[in-house]
């Protein structure tokens, strides 16, 4: 290597030099006025072109990345749509029994309201209208039908509290003590979004499945990301990874984890929903 | 609102393909994505180039998860793959970047400034490391914006370390030109890529 160079500037500011190359740039340096100012130049355009690529790593990751590294392909179908249901006759309207103290609305208001037939799977199925051959694909299909029922009354409790706007009843205010409330779904603590100019607006308690549940109602001036609304219920159903579906102009992210099914409901694109759902998975522990 | 995402482009787990993904090792491909979305970012000057190339570096790396030696640094391999594919896509399209639009544009006036911040917008630095030759611009970035060591380096490039520390000096010299005169960019490139 040439002493006296660029290079050996370089490499001295990078403390790539050895004692021996070290003292001998120092030596230099400290003979050369030039040699000091070269040096102060090349530091600044390295703070500089670090400065310049500081900020991308705080952006956030769009989820095709986060889905390409959990080894997923935007190249095919969801598994559900593979399904081929076969009705024997037209769904029955799900009829739910509301309890009373305030719980908001039942699974059948919600899904009247979004319009009953809506989905990637293209059914409604109801226990007893699957024309199967075996208890196992009846199994597998009650699943699915059940998993989609989630899934529609999500999207159209989602649709209730877009609709109603400011006049949505809220069964827990952003301003109230929701503990209470909150612990008849097991949850202590509802997920602090505002890092994503997302605010509380408050808390619903709804049925889904004919179980208590939860949808907490996100705001937000970002028109990018819209209102948001996050259900929370229990689940006997086994774990799943986060994975999404859609109904009409309504994306979901649900998962199942540890006995509970949560699905973040909203209209923005997948990748606020996934950084999202990341965010809300680690704050209730969740993922 | 409109929602950008339909069920075409829905995902399938890895699973559901038959290759399953260790939970291990998409955690920590995860963890780097951030830095790996910055790395290609200052290869591509492309933000959708840069993640077009993170995705296929994603899933180069699933199909050679087996390769990847515990206890090795996850960061470094996923640079190389990177730098790799990104190499790969540069000969398939056999068109430089800095032959078409980056000499379209210029850096600012002809004169010579004392203090760059002060005249120098940041997207006109990440603009200027486009000039760079492909080899001085990825060393450039492991270095100087990533952090690692010349010996580092020169592992995920693949090459001596002698040969980082010269193409490390010839871009940040190139970079100081740039920075510096501005609208003599083109001649900055090409004397770069003479040495």
């Amino acid at each position: 290597m040439q002493k006296h160079s660029d290079e050996s500037l370089v490499a001295y500011l990078d403390g790539e030099l050895g004692g021996a190359e070290r003292q001998h740039v120092e030596a230099w340096l400290a003979a050369d006025a030039g040699a000091r100012d070269r040096l102060a130049e090349l530091a600044q355009s390295a703070d500089l072109l670090r400065s310049a690529y500081a900020d991308i790593v705080n952006e956030t990751v769009p989820g095709r990345l986060i889905a390409a590294a959990r080894g997923e392909t935007g190249n095919a179908a969801p598994q559900h749509e593979a399904e081929i249901l076969v009705l024997k006759r037209p769904p029955r309207r799900i009829v739910v029994t509301v309890p009373g103290g305030g719980w908001g609305i039942g699974v059948a208001a919600a899904a009247g309201l979004f319009g009953l037939v809506v989905g990637g799977a293209g059914s409604y199925l109801g226990t007893g209208l699957l024309n199967t051959a075996s208890p196992a694909a009846e199994q597998r299909l009650a699943a699915a039908a059940a998993n989609n029922t989630w899934l529609d009354n999500a999207a159209g409790y989602y649709k209730l509290a877009v609709s109603a706007g400011d006049s949505l009843a809220l069964d827990v205010s952003a301003n109230s003590d929701a503990r209470e409330a909150l612990q008849k779904v097991n949850l202590e603590k509802t997920p602090n979004l505002v890092p994503w100019g997302l605010n509380f607006r408050g808390a619903r308690l709804v049925v889904v499945e004919g179980k208590p549940a939860v949808q907490l109602v996100y705001t937000t001036d970002n028109k990018a990301i819209g209102p948001l609304t996050l259900v929370i219920g229990s689940s006997k159903q086994p774990d799943i990874q986060r994975t999404f579906d859609r109904r009409q102009d309504v994306n979901l992210l649900y998962w199942r984890h540890q006995g509970r099914a949560y699905a973040l409901v909203g209209q923005t694109d997948i990748g606020y929903l996934w950084g999202i759902a990341n965010d809300v998975g680690w704050q209730l522990d969740a993922i | 609102m409109s929602p950008s995402w339909n069920q075409a482009e829905a995902p399938v787990r890895a699973a559901e393909r038959g290759a399953p993904v260790s939970q291990r090792f998409s955690d920590q491909l995860i963890a780097v994505l951030p830095r790996l979305r910055r790395f290609a970012r200052g290869l591509t000057g492309s933000a959708t180039e840069a993640d077009d190339l993170v995705q296929a570096a994603c899933e180069r790396a699933l199909a050679r998860e087996h390769q990847f030696q515990e206890g090795t640094r996850f960061d470094s391999w996923m640079f190389r793959i990177v730098q790799t594919v990104w190499i790969d896509q540069l000969r398939a399209r056999e068109v430089r970047k800095e032959d078409t639009d980056v000499a379209e544009e210029r850096l600012g006036s002809d004169a010579p400034v004392r203090t760059i911040e002060a005249r120098l917008a940041l997207a006109e630095v990440r603009r200027a490391v486009q000039f760079l030759p492909p080899d001085q611009r990825t060393t450039l970035m492991l270095v100087t914006v990533e952090g690692l060591s010349y010996k580092e380096a020169a592992d995920v490039v693949g090459v001596p370390v002698g040969t980082i520390m010269s193409r490390l000096a010839r871009a940040r010299i190139a970079l100081q030109q740039h920075l510096d005169t501005g609208g003599g960019s083109r001649r900055s490139v090409k004397n770069a890529e003479a040495q």
